[in-house]
């Protein structure tokens, strides 16, 4: 039997044993908090459990049979027209028991392709277009992906359904249809013609080969064209369906013929304002399709409460298929039906629903102060909301849905921050937001809190405690930090004190600009904060940074695939400082290409596919007859570049400069020889573990490299408040913030720096050999940005907090700390203060985001081999919540190696 | 009157690709279940006057706009199709 490194170390006397500040009991820990929803939402989370992802082709089906017959009408009514059919012909799904309705597709877990983006990643892999897309690069980190083995993953196809793209389970009857529908796309979709003139570009061979290797995780403009941002809610509200046609109408016939002065895009108003009338009256038609079958319902159903209920949503939907809510049930119906009827319109993850509690108050204050809802109704409510939303998928690629989102969505629900008036905007109703993040515990929508110091001192106790429920939400972002980062990037838009506080986070981590809205109801003004701003998390795609580096030492080529990515710099890389400056030169090289490419895709995508619905639902796309494509939002300033594997490299980094340059202990052509062997032991994937303490020593090796291995894994880590290896870290995020604004997004606005890593560190991990740090191939990299690697801070939690602090985490969009600690450390009251004190301290320190995964590794590690026994296990992932059973095997095994402090 | 599977019955709300709830019982059962004798058709492109069959699961919708007509497919859902006419 192969040894595997935690007993190599342990020979040595040294100790895998990955428990900091104190020793975890022998037993397995529960989670301290646990609460029951209401009887109801219980049995639709039930039928959750049980329900398997599930896609067809009615939407794709309509959209397509639509759009084929305008092909010389202009593109924004062609788009409108195919919208309008499909949601027009998109099948209502009514379950027993919901007050909520509305669905993505008719099934509880529904999805289905949209072969106008891209449609060669869900053919079969012998297919000519799944083929090209591997030849460009752009199904490559499939290869490199998994999803969860459980859950309602399809991972395989059975019986009479076929499973597509290792996730999503499809009807045999349908798939004729779906490969006809998408081989009517060839060479039309965004996909395709982005390609097309991609190609282009004098380096496009430079991108494909930087997409083979996994030094980018996915392209941009195809595959989640929008989302990591903050949807607007407030048109609707205030003027209702009817009202934004009425709206549009009048606008229409005042700019009709004229151009206003821009000769350029001044008469595409009219169009636009006509394409905002024909999407409405499509979603119209989806809400009325709904209202007739609650109405069918109510006639067949003999049980009187669920008839009565019934009509209530009957009653509801013919209301806000015309005008806008008069209560606090209508307006909670009219913004998930906006809230889908977005998801629908494009492939997107990441739509936020932004901070609802402040946009739903001023219906809850009314109803509550009339009476006509209790505030147990509106737990309820908020309950049914997190089934709804949790069922939420979006159908993508395995690279794109497993590799990166682990099958999650990101509807991200904020509370706190400030109002308009720079005071607490924490209200009565977001109160109960994280109540039922207790008594509801499901992954969406995951929660945040924009935390400053105003805000009370017992929500923030009780944001606590949810945290102990141990769902791995809600995360605290700093409302200060990311103010700063607002005034920063979108003042050149504009961006006023008042905006900077209606700030929001889209997907899972990304500072999203806003705008405060005046809601009328019943007389009373109330300002509303929602979304203003485009999609972010576009751009440049996750580069995988300890890959750069692979590729730096090893002259620009590709040791796993043989393959030469970058014009060798033919460098003897004699000083450290040689090695970061051509780390440097091959990072630019990357952002650049890759911004230029990225670009051509957006550009087709914004001619082709330009959104309509949740354009127009943005300020000021009613106010300018512009929409997105057209710079109608007020701020346009949103694409990034991305980073991964920060951690792992900078501890590479570290190790290097102190082995190899500083204490001359190993020659940089021995280290070289050493990563290329991995420094002895198997491949990741040969062993099936993604952690490095269970990785086995191939027996070939014996001993060769076992002495370096030790030194590397003994260099200074990151994490420990150690100057050493802080100062690189400082000195990469010095260049990256910089560097990251010299790229132009096809918009005319610079980028900015984006460090969320999602699930891109497994997959990225996979794709890149050992590192110098003493990882070993094929393992996953360090979670997040600021996650310290597995097992390697050991010097407490607030040396860890330090080490993190380091840097100015204002000058980028975003960054992601995330730490496990066992429950008993955070046990009751004391527990609590605790890691509220903890949480403040980092925030005081300007550290933007951290959140927890309160569990026992112990249970991780019983519910990787019993994963039946723990379909409702939640952890927290990067910046998002998920169930354990639906993350691959390389995030799970982080997981449970990463440390688990005993006390805070 | 012809058998009916439990996804080709009116009452029928799938949950996913293989079951779903029978809202006349309230109880879930399976897609490819034979339901009650009784039971009511849903309305699919299989069942409608403008179908015509091409292959074993293709077709041609007749009351399409388009020139030349386009597809179907004898599976599909058409609750909300204006032109759907039982056979």
């Amino acid at each position: 039997m192969a040894k595997k490194l935690k007993e190599v170390l342990a020979d040595a006397g040294i100790s895998m044993d990955l428990q900091s500040g104190g020793k975890a009991p022998e037993m397995m820990v529960d989670r301290e908090v646990k609460r029951a929803p209401h009887p109801r939402v219980k049995k639709l989370k039930d039928i959750y459990m049980d329900t398997l992802s599930s896609a067809n082709d009615e939407f794709t089906y309509w959209y397509t049979r639509e759009y084929m017959m305008h092909d010389s009408e202009i593109p924004v009514i062609r788009r409108a027209k195919a919208l309008k059919t499909a949601f027009a012909h998109s099948t209502p799904a009514i379950y027993p028991g919901e007050l909520l309705v509305m669905r993505k597709a008719s099934y509880f877990r529904g999805s289905f392709p949209m072969p106008w983006l891209s449609e060669g990643f869900y053919m079969a892999h012998e297919d000519e277009f799944y083929q090209e897309a591997l030849k460009r690069g752009s199904a490559s980190v499939d290869e490199h992906s998994k999803f969860g083995q459980g859950g309602g993953n399809v991972t395989k196809s059975f019986g009479k359904v076929v499973s597509i793209a290792g996730k999503f389970g499809v009807r045999q009857e349908e798939i004729p249809a779906m490969l006809k529908l998408a081989k009517m796309w060839y060479g039309k979709s965004v996909d395709d013609l982005g390609n097309k003139y991609e190609k282009m570009v004098p380096e496009y061979k430079t991108k494909e080969q930087i997409m083979r290797s996994i030094i980018c995780m996915f392209d941009s403009g195809y595959t989640l064209p929008q989302g990591r941002e903050v949807i607007n809610y407030y048109y609707p509200l205030e003027y209702g369906f009817d009202g934004i046609i009425k709206m549009a109408e009048e606008l229409k016939a005042k700019v009709a013929g004229k151009a206003d002065g821009d000769g350029m895009v001044g008469m595409n108003r009219l169009y636009n304002y006509e394409a905002v009338i024909i999407a409405t009256q499509g979603l119209q038609k989806w809400v009325n399709n709904y209202a007739k079958e609650a109405r069918r319902l109510d006639k067949i159903t003999k049980d009187p409460k669920q008839k009565e209920e019934y009509k209530g949503i009957a009653e509801r939907l013919e209301w806000i298929e015309h005008n806008p809510p008069r209560t606090f049930i209508e307006a909670f119906q009219m913004i998930e039906t906006i809230h889908l009827a977005v998801l629908n319109e494009d492939a997107i993850s990441g739509m936020s629903p932004g901070r609802m509690g402040q946009v739903l108050y001023p219906y809850f204050e009314q109803d509550i102060e009339a009476g006509r809802i209790t505030e147990d109704e509106v737990l309820e409510l908020l309950e049914l909301d997190r089934v709804a939303k949790t069922s939420i998928d979006c159908f993508a690629s395995t690279g794109v849905v497993g590799g990166v989102l682990s099958g999650n969505t990101f509807n991200n629900l904020c509370v706190g921050g400030l109002d308009k008036d720079g005071q607490s905007a924490v209200n009565r109703l977001e109160y109960l937001i994280l109540e039922a993040g207790i008594t509801m515990a499901m992954p969406q929508p995951t929660l945040s809190v924009l935390y400053d110091e105003k805000l009370p001192e017992d929500f923030l106790m009780l944001a606590m405690e949810v945290i102990k429920c141990g769902t791995g939400y809600p995360a605290f972002m700093n409302s200060r930090t990311a103010q700063e980062f607002l005034t920063k990037q979108y003042g050149v838009e504009g961006m006023n004190l008042e905006d900077v506080r209606a700030w929001a986070i889209g997907g899972c981590l990304e500072t999203s600009p806003g705008v405060w809205k005046p809601l009328h109801l019943n007389g009373k003004e109330y300002w509303i904060p929602g979304g203003a701003g485009q999609p972010t998390s576009v751009g440049v795609h996750f580069i995988s940074m300890p890959k750069v580096l692979e590729l730096t030492l090893f002259n620009g080529v590709d040791p796993r695939t043989g393959e030469k990515v970058y014009e060798p710099h033919n460098k003897k890389l004699g000083t450290y400082e040689e090695v970061w400056e051509q780390f440097k030169l091959y990072w630019q090289k990357t952002c650049e290409v890759l911004a230029l490419t990225n670009n051509i895709q957006h550009d087709i995508w914004r001619k082709n596919n330009m959104a309509v619905i949740n354009s127009y639902l943005k300020p000021d796309c009613l106010d300018k007859g512009h929409l997105i494509n057209e710079l109608g939002y007020r701020y346009n300033g949103t694409f990034s570049v991305e980073s991964a594997g920060t951690i792992t490299l900078v501890n590479s980094l570290a190790a290097l400069k102190k082995l190899v340059y500083d204490d001359k202990e190993v020659s940089l052509k021995t280290m070289k020889e050493a990563i290329k062997d991995n420094f002895g032991f198997k491949d990741a994937r040969e062993v099936n573990s993604f952690s490095l303490a269970d990785q086995e020593i191939r027996e070939d090796a014996a001993d060769k490299w076992e002495k370096l291995h030790f030194k590397a894994l003994q260099a200074p880590k990151y994490g420990n408040d150690e100057k050493y290896v802080d100062d690189i870290l400082l000195a990469w995020e010095n260049f990256f913030c910089e560097d990251a604004t010299k790229y132009e997004s096809l918009y005319g606005f610079k980028m900015y720096p984006c460090q969320i890593s999602v699930s891109t560190h497994g997959p990225m991990g996979s794709a890149t050999l050992a590192t110098p740090d003493g990882r070993l191939s094929g393992t996953t990299f360090a979670d997040a940005s600021m996650s310290a690697f597995p097992g390697t801070d050991r010097n407490g939690p607030y040396a860890l907090l330090n080490s993190a602090a380091t840097w100015d985490q204002a000058k980028s969009q975003n960054s992601q700390l995330n730490i496990k600690i066992h429950p008993t450390a955070t046990r009751g009251i004391e527990g609590s203060k605790k890691l509220l004190d903890l949480t403040r301290a980092y925030m005081r320190k300007g550290g933007f985001h951290i959140q927890y995964n309160i569990v026992d590794s112990k249970v991780l590690q019983d519910a990787q081999k019993n994963p039946r026994n723990y379909r409702d296990l939640m952890v927290r992932v990067a910046g998002f919540t998920q169930y354990w059973v639906e993350i691959g095997k390389a995030v799970q095994d982080e997981l449970i190696a990463r440390t688990e402090y005993e006390g805070v | 009157m012809e058998k009916v599977l439990y996804r080709d019955a009116r009452n029928y709300v799938p949950i996913d690709v293989i079951k779903g709830i029978d809202h006349l019982t309230g109880q879930t059962v399976m897609a490819d279940k034979e339901a009650p004798k009784d039971y009511e058709a849903m309305p699919k492109c299989k069942n409608c006057n403008s179908f015509k069959a091409e292959g074993e699961q293709m077709g041609i919708c007749e009351g399409s706009m388009s020139d030349p007509k386009f597809f179907a497919y004898p599976d599909m859902v058409a609750v909300t199709c204006e032109m759907y006419a039982n056979k």
